[in-house]
């Protein structure tokens, strides 16, 4: 991805210390920090309280100066008015004018980006529709609770459809649908090639939509690589199948046991909590009933697709529609690899026990509470769980593999 | 340009919806348009439309002024709310904010300035169609001739009182006549020999005459214009509100003007203006103007007394030369001058201090404008003794206290030398050349200081500074 362009981002030795009233050095805020951000990367900032996030996107933007050390965005200084016509920003807050409407605000904006009225008139309908709040796009900001105003803010970061999109803490003080919004818009803007640096403490965000990530600790760098490098367990294998009875599970376990000599834990998976609130509030909206803050968002603006991404549709709309039809279980929004490495498996195990194999539509019909998840540890080198596996279990032997297919999972 | 009008619209905004804008507004049209009700000034109709025009501007310019220090806090305000971080993050420079809000300020004041002055118009009429007559006619024809015009006054030559000051103190020097004095002090002396023949020269005794002499009278000099004449005396050994009689000669028929004597008898300690065709003014635009101490009215007595013409508010030569109408937009202009300067400072003060500090830093600055002349004549009071520096802490702190404004005094302007309200109240000629000389002060050069430095300030601050 990298390639031979220049970087979006690039630090150098950037430090930042934090001076009391007398101007002695205090506190060290960011300390050595080398970082790059190439084109197209969704880049995850990570880190507890205090640990350096925050300043840095604030030198980023050239609201904080580098006590040392150098930064370079689109290979220009960020003090650089021109650079900042590439760049949109969500703060940590909404720090949005109260006596604005939220049509002014956004007309506001968008009018320092220097965009013709024309424009600016259908971005902001655009936006406001996109962030489910145009029927409020009349009333001033400061009436809003802090997720409105939230969306408001993602709106008004969007308004320049930047090339590179900074959001501090996007999804605090959003409502699930809103955070799921949000996390749809970045996913999007991250297949159109936009980049976007994304610093968060709720780490599923992070782990949803980012390529890469940086974890800092004490304003340092403590860990850096791509999402699948830092969190694939490679001592753990985990196997998903539509229910199978209890005594198969006996079974599976009693043959790992023989085989590997390692004990399984069998679970049920649970539905996550997003998805079932999403489902109760889409049959609200069906049942029309009213509200006075943010409704399910609209689609994504045209001028915020990519060419491939014209099928983008009504974001809660689709998040939920799985959800609540009911022929079509909420399982259906798991991610696909985890709907491919059923039918694999489920064959073999029917192979197995002599049942007749269930077709890969009738899975993907199976409710969560069907499916089971077989979790085996492991200090071994990593094991593959596919096909082979099983065959090589079944007839007693073990054959070592490193291959990965679609029937492992490793969490 | 587009961002810097973005910006000032968004000032606008800030200032009409979060409401300080519009209480200030309401307080002004409550002054412009309560005060005819409650002020009648010496119940003349001229009294009440002076009084009226006075209280109304001082008004509106106080509260204008005020305004503008409130205004410019908002940038302070927009640094503490965070506002700034998404402002500061769009392709905005810094000069571009600080510019815009200054802009927006200063159209918020305007408009604001324009309401008042078209308000206060229109209450001046209002005054003169509903204020109950006394003199009928002649009282609104001195309105119209005294204060709803545009007047210029031209004050009359005095004799070189130094050079007759200085050649009696060279010639009192060599007659021996200081050695005796135990305090000389050469200065000193001088002053009081000016002081001696202005004194003198301001005396009119008994049966004396004296001749005022006016020049560049620069008036259409047709029969059927008129000049005035203005003064106001003082006689010694008489009470107050007792009446002198005299006799005034305007005009000199050896320069080719038309002479005109008027008898007199005028209220002492008392403002008189006589007015007279403006054909006595000479060829070379020269006024003669005599005094002379008789009484010309048979029959009336009158002891020998003398007359004192009083050397400040003393003899003045009006003439019109505009209207009452471009006076009131040239008044205005004027005020919006200090009103500019004066949202520069505090913009200035917003982008070092937070807003109490800010407002308040802004306030001392509006109060040391205003108040220059007085601070200027008592620190000159204070150290006009030689100095030095162990003599005394007290003395050591005044001068230290002069020092510093000294040091500060040429950027702070001295608003009272662009106060143009009582000469506009009295139909006075607010120049073209005096609201230039504002302008140029106040805005070319002092409010771009300001500004600039607002902008350096800006640029070295970190937006998101945190201090620990």
């Amino acid at each position: 991805m990298a390639g031979t362009k220049l970087p979006v981002v690039q630090t150098a030795g950037l430090c930042k210390t934090f001076k009391d009233f007398w101007r002695r050095p205090r506190i060290a805020a960011v300390k050595d920090l080398n970082m790059e951000i190439h084109a197209g990367e969704v880049f995850g900032l990570l880190g507890p309280n205090g640990s350096g996030k925050t300043t840095t996107i604030k030198m980023l933007l050239g609201l904080l100066y580098p006590t040392h050390g150098r930064i370079s965005l689109f290979g220009k200084p960020p003090t650089d008015v021109s650079v900042k016509s590439r760049i949109g920003f969500l703060p940590e807050e909404s720090y949005l004018y109260r006596f604005l409407t939220a049509r002014e605000t956004l007309d506001f904006f968008g009018r320092l980006f220097r965009l013709p009225q024309k424009i600016r008139v259908e971005r902001t309908a655009r936006l406001l529709d996109m962030v489910g709040l145009s029927h409020e796009a009349d009333r001033p900001v400061g009436e809003f609770s802090k997720g409105m105003a939230r969306r408001i803010g993602l709106a008004q970061a969007l308004i320049n459809d930047p090339e590179f999109l900074i959001l501090d803490e996007p999804t605090s003080g959003l409502d699930p649908i809103g955070a799921r919004q949000i996390k749809d818009v970045i996913r999007r803007l991250g297949q159109k090639g936009k980049t976007i640096l994304l610093s968060s403490h709720v780490l599923s965000d992070v782990e949803d939509v980012c390529d890469n990530v940086t974890i800092l600790y004490g304003g340092q760098e403590q860990a850096v690589g791509s999402i699948d490098d830092l969190l694939c367990q490679q001592d753990v294998t985990q196997m998903t199948m539509p229910t199978v009875s209890d005594e198969t599970i006996r079974e599976v376990k009693d043959l790992i046991l023989r085989l590997e000599n390692k004990n399984a834990d069998v679970t049920h998976p649970r539905h996550k909590l997003e998805d079932f609130f999403l489902q109760i509030v889409s049959q609200a909206q069906s049942a029309d009933v009213k509200t006075s803050g943010a409704r399910a968002g609209g689609e994504v603006p045209d001028f915020l697709k990519t060419a491939t991404a014209t099928e983008m549709v009504d974001l809660v709309g689709s998040l939920v529609a799985a959800g609540s039809a009911p022929e079509v279980p909420v399982t259906a929004m798991a991610p696909p690899k985890t709907k491919d490495l059923v039918d694999p498996v489920r064959g073999v195990l029917d192979e197995l026990l002599g049942k007749e194999p269930v077709e890969a539509d009738e899975a993907e019909e199976a409710s969560a509470s069907t499916e089971t998840d077989i979790s085996v540890a492991s200090s071994k080198p990593p094991v593959s769980a596919d096909s082979n596996v099983i065959d090589a279990l079944l007839q007693g032997e073990h054959k070592k593999s490193d291959d990965t297919t679609s029937s492992e999972s490793n969490p | 340009m587009m961002q810097v009008w973005t910006i000032a619209r968004q000032m606008i905004a800030e200032g009409i919806r979060m409401k300080i804008a519009l209480v200030f507004f309401v307080l002004i049209a409550a002054i412009v348009f309560g005060l005819p009700f409650s002020v009648t000034g010496d119940s003349s109709l001229t009294g009440a439309v002076q009084s009226f025009m006075s209280y109304s501007l001082m008004a509106t310019g106080l509260l204008l002024g005020v305004l503008t220090i409130f205004m410019s806090r908002s940038l302070s305000d927009e640094f503490v709310h965070h506002q700034m971080f998404l402002v500061v993050t769009k392709p905005v420079s810094r000069w571009q904010i600080i510019v815009g809000k200054w802009l927006g300020m200063s159209l918020l004041n305007a408009t604001f300035l324009l309401f008042a002055g078209a308000s206060m118009y229109g209450m001046v009429h209002y005054i003169k169609w509903t204020h109950p007559p006394q003199d009928g006619i002649l009282d609104e024809q001195e309105l119209n001739n005294e204060v709803l015009v545009a007047r210029h006054a031209r004050e009359c030559n005095v004799p070189d009182f130094p050079a007759l000051a200085e050649a009696e103190f060279q010639r009192d020097l060599e007659q021996g006549k200081y050695e005796q004095q135990p305090y000389f002090d050469p200065n000193l002396q001088r002053k009081n020999l000016i002081n001696k023949y202005d004194a003198r020269w301001r005396v009119i005794g008994p049966y004396e005459t004296r001749e005022f002499l006016f020049d560049n009278i620069l008036c259409d000099r047709s029969a059927d214009k008129e000049i005035q004449v203005r003064y106001k005396a003082d006689i010694s050994g008489y009470a107050q509100d007792e009446i002198f009689r005299a006799v005034w000669r305007v005009g000199d028929p050896d320069k080719g003007a038309k002479a005109y004597e008027l008898h007199v008898r005028h209220v002492i300690d008392r403002f008189h203006t006589m007015r007279v065709p403006a054909n006595a003014v000479a060829d070379d635009h020269t006024l003669k103007v005599t005094l002379v101490n008789v009484n010309p009215f048979e029959g009336e007595m009158q002891k020998g007394n003398v007359l004192h013409i009083r050397k400040s508010d003393g003899m003045q030569v009006l003439f019109i030369v505009g209207s009452f109408e471009w006076n009131l937009v040239r008044l205005l202009s004027m005020m919006m001058c200090k009103l500019m300067f004066l949202g520069a400072v505090g913009l200035l003060m917003a982008t070092v201090f937070s807003f109490p500090v800010a407002c308040l830093t802004s306030f001392t600055v509006y109060m040391m404008a205003g108040m220059r002349s007085f601070l200027e004549e008592a620190l000159d009071f204070m150290t006009d003794r030689e100095f030095s520096m162990f003599s005394s802490i007290n003395e050591f702190a005044i001068h230290s206290v002069a020092y510093m404004y000294n040091m500060v005094q040429w950027v702070i302007p001295s608003f009272s030398r662009y106060d143009a309200v009582e000469d506009f109240v009295n139909g006075r000629n607010v120049s073209l050349v005096w609201v230039l000389s504002a302008m140029g002060e106040l805005v070319v050069i002092k409010t771009v200081i300001i500004l600039g430095l607002a902008i350096f300030f800006f640029y070295r601050r970190e937006v998101a500074e945190v201090s620990v």
